[in-house]
């Protein structure tokens, strides 16, 4: 090679990389990014800490609480007209469809979702599951009786044992309603028989997995990872699977079209999406949306879990006229 | 110190007049009794005084300044006056020292002076030592002089006392009563005493003005309101006269005059302006009247009864011709009349009503 | 006179000038901090969005569960008042007027369940009578598994109600007996009353102002209680207001926030009705009986002490060792359900909340610098504020008196909203948001317990003789040398029991700081709600524990200051 073409080569080769190099520099996000989440704070931090590992250049700020604070606290932001969240982690599917009826949540198009079942994010690309949460039955170990389906528990010996989360404070018990009350096999009919077991519908799943290993209710519904983490930890409880199916939510993420941060914003969402998330979701004893990355440690090997499927447009459809029938069911 | 003026004071609470015009001088030095019985309004002057309340309609001047008019309402903060309350108004919370220094502490005076004029106070009241105690620990006659104390050692133009000796005993009250007067000698001040108790007014003040019902009846010296009461309520108030219904038959030009009472002629004394009128008022003190033989010059009355007072009686009886005119007087012991006796009475001295109000 | 400025302003314009200042900014002050974020709330009821509409206001009236929800939060505010009033009363009266041994320890532990919070009582209570009571299993007579707790229910709600704020009545009580002159017992024993009589002719009668204010705090502390209805209540469906907001909010519907701002004028307005009867009730009496006389003597039971004194002791060992220890046991397993013996036993649990988590040693701080410095300003606020309205009697002033139950009755919820629709975007002339601060949060328990200082200290004005006051004015001092030397150790006792409630019952605050918390400034209410939704009962249970014991200590700590204080404002020394 003579001198001329060796020094292009060297200046192709600089500018090739400046070029290529620089816009990927100027995309790396930073920054501050807010996360309004309802996740139990310990996973919450873990996420975070993960996050930031990962993207350094973030700063996080994070405000947990249930969902139902919130979303008080977003629908008081959108109303003084300045929402400040930037990405939101919340329990159900039917909280995110309600906010992007509201035109609230920025499209995410780019999302990476090879392996990941459709049902876990929203066609429109607005929300994306994160995990898997399924409901299922808890039991006390010292309980009498195993119940095996959902059906069993409306049988006269689990009168007056039982604890649900109750619909009309958390999103994911609503779901749960929504699903179970448009299947042919239990419907109301089913709801109704759980009210004339006496069944007690408590405010939140960390009331359930309370009652039920404290033995108050030997029986309860509630959600998986809380059954098997407080099972870890030595607590007298145990999770079934039962015969007609499971309940699910996906935990879904979402970013505000209010965004001040899009690029750390997109780049949260592609943490959760990532192996790397899904594979710290298995660590804190979930299932993750990508099946492909593992399961946590509690999940019985090689057994395939029943979804009961959901239609979450109609659950958002028929919400306000379930929780109504089901206030009035419940109610004394 | 300070003269006061008052102009017309009124003061109304809600339909209930309170004041009613009332007008006074004091002057300089002078020690003045407000004297009336309970609800006559003098509570409501000296709180207008002091500048608590404010007035409707009226001026009042202390000194030269204006303190209270239509226009003007000094606070009582302002005013440099003194105030002895009726139940004292000591503060629990603080020393007697402390209490008695708390109008030097906000005037800014610093130590040593503030204690020196502190133990004074004390001194003057004859409270030394006292001052670690608290009022809690002392008795009525000593917080009494506390309070007084207090008032006093910002050395005040005028001091206001609000009944002070009300709560004291008999025996107290006696020595307490010298001790304002010995007060008053010492440092002059002018004083503003109120009080219900005319015994108490007649021995310690100047002059004495008389109020009922929100309206200052008389303004004038212990003796001559005795003498010479400006109209019936006053006479009745002050030294517990009688006042009885005459005809003046002849009035003479040196202050005497005759008048015919339930037929007896008496002598008595008149302003020098009396017409001689057929209905008149006369203003008797029992101490003019005198039991006489029953077939004497006198008028007829007859016993109610006799009360003893120690070494003599107080004798209530009625006018036989007018049964609710009520008569009495001091009669010493032995007293043998049964009530229900016939007694003749000789009148020494009286004195015609004129009817109208008089400064 | 030398000053020349009180010579050229012989008209008393200063003292004017000082006196309309100081009003007028104490109802500024109440005004940005009462009506500002109701006022922003309400309009968010009649026009959300900026646009004008009935909408909300129909729909929540037109709604049979608006009405129910009402009809339950009269009941049991009424009910858990009751309560509350006999038994505090009772318990005051004994204590003060009596000679029973150890007064002062037992005032301390009667106050420490103020320490708890609401939700903490009411799961201890629950747990106590369920069938997993650790206290239960551990003496034997644990009910059978699945048996219905008798707590989720209307008398439930109102048995822990008014066990919650029965020491409530009692400080404040406390407070006003202190204040009795001996002569007026002694006058009434005199006149042949026996020691019964003169408690119910004299005592009582004179203690009108400090049990008005007591039934009135009480009853607006039961109206807005929103923990203990949502244990106990939600699961039975049995709803009152505060609860049936939540409710709406947990619904996600549109329009939700004017729905819930409609709600919240309701229960305004039912606490304002309460207060309004209050002062009409106290209108034209004279209750003053602060004098220079000593305090009375106490009265001798003889030979009813000791049963009296096991009585009072056994009630504090319902109230607060019952669920105080229900708390230690939770606290020592190492998972909820795990039996409690000494193999089990675990200090992991305080290991992790103390050492581990970061954010309860912030939470510590921050709770405690909040109350502090909330317990501080509002005596501040309000014993001129009381000055005003018990001696002034200006007609303004009676609104705002009105106003400042209502940040109070509000459920914190709804006071969060109210608060951050106010301060989201930054202040007009400073530039600066004060939303995601802890500034916020200070203004908002400002803004709640203000009513928690205001009354005590206003009943200690009517028992107060103004003539002391009169006495000073005649000595020259100004309004506030007026103030702070006379007035303000007058009403130190009233105003330490309200600085105390306030202190207390921010400390353990919960639902105002689950939704104005950020990074750094979250309260120890926010940790141990966290705790308990994700299901860690046992993390839940150290930190409560940790949370009385720190403020045991604190309570401990005063009694080293008592010597300094004025008599009377430390209610658990004489």
């Amino acid at each position: 090679m003579n001198v001329v073409s060796r020094r292009t080569f060297i200046v192709a080769a600089v500018a090739a990389f400046v070029f290529t190099a620089v816009p990927a520099t100027a995309q790396v996000p930073s920054g501050k990014l807010v996360l309004y989440t309802s996740q139990p704070e310990r996973d919450a931090s873990q996420t975070v800490a993960a996050f930031k590992k990962t993207y350094p250049g973030v700063d996080v700020d994070v405000f947990r609480s249930g969902t139902t604070e919130v979303m008080g606290k977003l629908a008081a932001e959108f109303s003084a007209g300045q929402p400040k969240a930037d990405v939101l982690l919340l329990a159900d599917a039917a909280t995110m469809e309600a906010l992007k009826k509201d035109g609230r949540l920025l499209p995410y198009p780019q999302a990476r979702l090879d392996g990941f079942d459709s049902g876990a994010y929203d066609a429109d690309r607005t929300y994306f599951g994160s995990k898997l949460i399924t409901t299922g039955i808890a039991v006390n170990t010292a309980a009498k009786n195993r119940p095996a389906s959902w059906a069993d528990l409306a049988k006269p010996e689990y009168k007056g044992q039982i604890a649900m989360p109750s619909p009309l404070y958390s999103g994911a018990a609503a779901i749960m309603l929504g699903t179970m009350t448009a299947r042919p096999d239990l419907g109301w009919s089913y709801f109704e028989k759980l009210k004339a077991a006496d069944a007690v519908a408590v405010r939140g799943n960390g009331a359930v997995v309370t009652a039920v290993a404290n033995g108050e209710k030997p029986y309860g519904v509630l959600v998986d990872f809380m059954a098997f983490n407080a099972k870890l930890k030595g607590s007298p409880i145990d999770f079934i699977f039962p015969a007609e199916g499971n309940p699910a939510v996906t935990e879904p993420v979402a970013i505000l079209k209010t965004t001040a941060n899009q690029p750390a914003a997109k780049a949260f969402i592609d943490f959760i999406l990532s192996d790397e998330g899904q594979k710290l979701a298995v660590s804190m004893g979930y299932i993750p949306a990508k099946a492909t990355v593992g399961m946590p440690s509690w999940y019985p090997a090689g057994a395939k879990i029943k979804l009961m499927p959901t239609d979450i447009s109609k659950v958002v459809e028929t919400n306000s006229a379930n929780l109504k029938r089901f206030a009035d069911l419940f109610g004394n | 110190m300070a003269r006061l003026t008052v102009e017309g004071l009124t003061k109304s609470f809600g339909s209930f007049r309170a004041l009613d015009d009332v007008s006074l001088q004091v002057n300089d030095g002078e020690f003045v009794a407000i004297l009336g019985p309970s609800g006559c309004g003098k509570t409501t002057l000296l709180r207008q005084i002091a500048g608590f309340d404010k007035s409707e309609a009226g001026r009042i001047l202390i000194g030269n300044s204006v303190v209270s008019s239509a226009a003007t309402h000094v606070p009582p903060e302002r005013r440099r006056i003194g105030i002895v309350f009726q139940s004292y108004a000591l503060w629990p919370h603080m020393s007697v020292a402390e209490n008695v220094a708390y109008g030097l502490t906000v005037a800014g005076v610093k130590e040593p002076e503030r204690s020196r004029r502190v133990d004074a106070a004390l001194s003057l009241v004859d409270l030394d030592g006292f001052g670690q105690r608290t009022p809690a620990m002392l008795s009525g006659g000593q917080r009494q002089r506390v309070a007084l104390a207090r008032c006093l050692v910002t050395e005040p133009g005028l001091v206001l006392l609000d009944e002070p000796l009300a709560n004291l005993d008999v025996h107290l009250r006696a020595s307490m009563e010298d001790e304002f007067v010995r007060f008053h000698e010492r440092t002059g001040t002018t004083m503003i005493y109120i009080t219900h108790d005319q015994a108490e007014a007649m021995a310690l003040a100047d002059r004495i003005g008389v109020m009922d019902s929100g309206r200052l009846l008389q303004l004038a010296k212990p003796s001559q309101l005795y003498r010479e009461p400006a109209n019936a309520r006053v006479a009745g108030f002050v030294g517990d006269g009688m006042v009885l219904p005459v005809a003046i038959r002849s009035v003479d030009g040196d202050g005497t005059c005759a008048a015919d009472l339930y037929g007896h002629v008496v002598r008595v004394r008149c302003e020098p302006t009396q017409k001689a009128v057929s209905a008149a008022q006369v203003c008797l003190r029992a101490r003019d009247l005198t039991i006489v033989a029953p077939d004497a010059a006198g008028v007829a009355a007859r016993v109610d009864r006799a009360v003893y007072q120690g070494g003599f009686f107080r004798l209530e009886a009625h006018v036989e011709a007018a049964p609710d005119k009520l008569l009495h007087l001091t009669v010493p012991e032995p007293f043998m009349l049964a009530p229900g006796a016939a007694v003749k009475l000789d009148v020494a001295d009286g004195w015609i009503i004129s009817g109208t109000g008089r400064n | 006179m030398s000053d020349p400025i009180q010579m050229i302003d012989a008209g008393g314009l200063r003292e004017r000038v000082e006196d309309s200042a100081l009003l007028w900014s104490l109802v500024l002050v109440v005004a940005v901090l009462s009506v500002l974020p109701l006022a922003r709330l309400l309009l968010e009821g009649i026009a959300p969005a900026g646009h004008l509409s009935a909408d909300a206001l129909l729909r929540v009236l037109g709604t049979s569960s608006t009405w129910t929800a009402t009809q339950h939060s009269l009941v049991t505010a009424f009910g858990g008042t009751l309560l509350a009033v006999v038994v505090g009363t009772l318990v005051a009266l004994t204590v003060s007027l009596t000679d029973i041994r150890g007064a002062n320890a037992f005032v301390f532990c009667f106050v420490a369940p103020l320490l708890l919070a609401a939700q903490v009582v009411a799961l201890a209570w629950l747990q106590v009578f369920g069938p997993s009571s650790t206290l239960l299993k551990l003496i034997g007579i644990a009910p059978p598994m699945g048996s219905r707790n008798p707590l989720y229910s209307a008398g439930g709600i109102i048995l822990v109600l008014g066990v919650q704020y029965a020491p409530l009545v009692f400080l404040t009580l406390r407070a006003g007996l202190r204040s009795l002159p001996q002569e007026l017992l002694e006058a009434g024993l005199a006149g042949g009353a026996g020691p019964m009589k003169v408690v119910r002719t004299i005592v009582m009668p004179l203690m009108t102002p400090p049990l008005l204010a007591s039934v009135a705090l009480c009853f607006v502390s039961c109206l807005g209680n929103f923990g203990i209805p949502a244990l106990l209540g939600i699961p039975g469906n049995y709803l009152v207001l505060p609860t049936l907001i939540y409710q709406r909010l947990a619904g996600l519907g549109p329009g939700v926030l004017s729905e819930v701002a409609v709600l919240s004028v309701l229960i305004g307005a039912i606490a304002v009705i309460g207060i309004v009867s209050q002062d009409l009730l106290l209108r034209g009496r004279d209750f003053r009986t602060v004098s220079a006389s000593a305090v009375a003597r106490p009265f001798e039971l003889q030979r009813w002490r000791l049963p009296v004194e096991v009585a009072l002791w056994t009630l504090t060992a319902l109230l607060l060792v019952l669920p105080l220890t229900a708390l230690v046991l939770t606290s020592l397993v190492p998972a909820v359900g795990v039996p409690l013996n000494f193999e089990s036993a675990t200090a992991d649990n305080y290991h992790f909340v103390l050492l581990e988590h970061a954010g309860t040693r912030r939470a510590l701080r921050n709770s405690f610098g909040l109350s502090a410095t909330a317990a501080i300003a509002i005596v501040v606020i309000a014993v001129p504020l009381a000055y005003f309205l018990v001696w002034r009697r200006n007609r303004l002033l009676r609104l705002v008196n009105l106003v400042t139950e209502v940040p109070y009755a509000l459920p914190g919820v709804v006071l969060a909203i109210a608060a951050i629709l106010v301060f989201l975007k930054p202040l007009p002339l400073l530039g600066v948001s004060l939303y995601n601060t802890i500034w916020i949060i200070l203004f908002c328990y400002l803004a709640r317990f203000l009513v928690l200082g205001l009354r005590p200290i206003i009943s200690g004005y009517h028992q107060l003789d103004r003539t002391l006051e009169e006495a000073s004015q005649i000595a020259g001092a100004r309004l506030l040398r007026r103030l702070v030397t006379i007035i303000m150790p007058l009403v130190a006792p009233a105003a330490a029991a309200g600085a105390l409630l306030i202190f207390l019952t921010a400390f353990n605050e919960l639902t105002v700081s689950a939704l104005l918390w950020s990074s750094g400034t979250e309260t120890l209410g926010v940790v141990f709600f966290s705790f308990q939704q994700g299901g860690d009962s046992t993390y839940a249970a150290a930190l409560g524990v940790l949370t009385v014991m720190v403020s045991f200590g604190l309570m401990l700590a005063t009694l080293a200051l008592a010597n300094r204080l004025p008599r009377g404002v430390l209610p658990w020394r004489d």
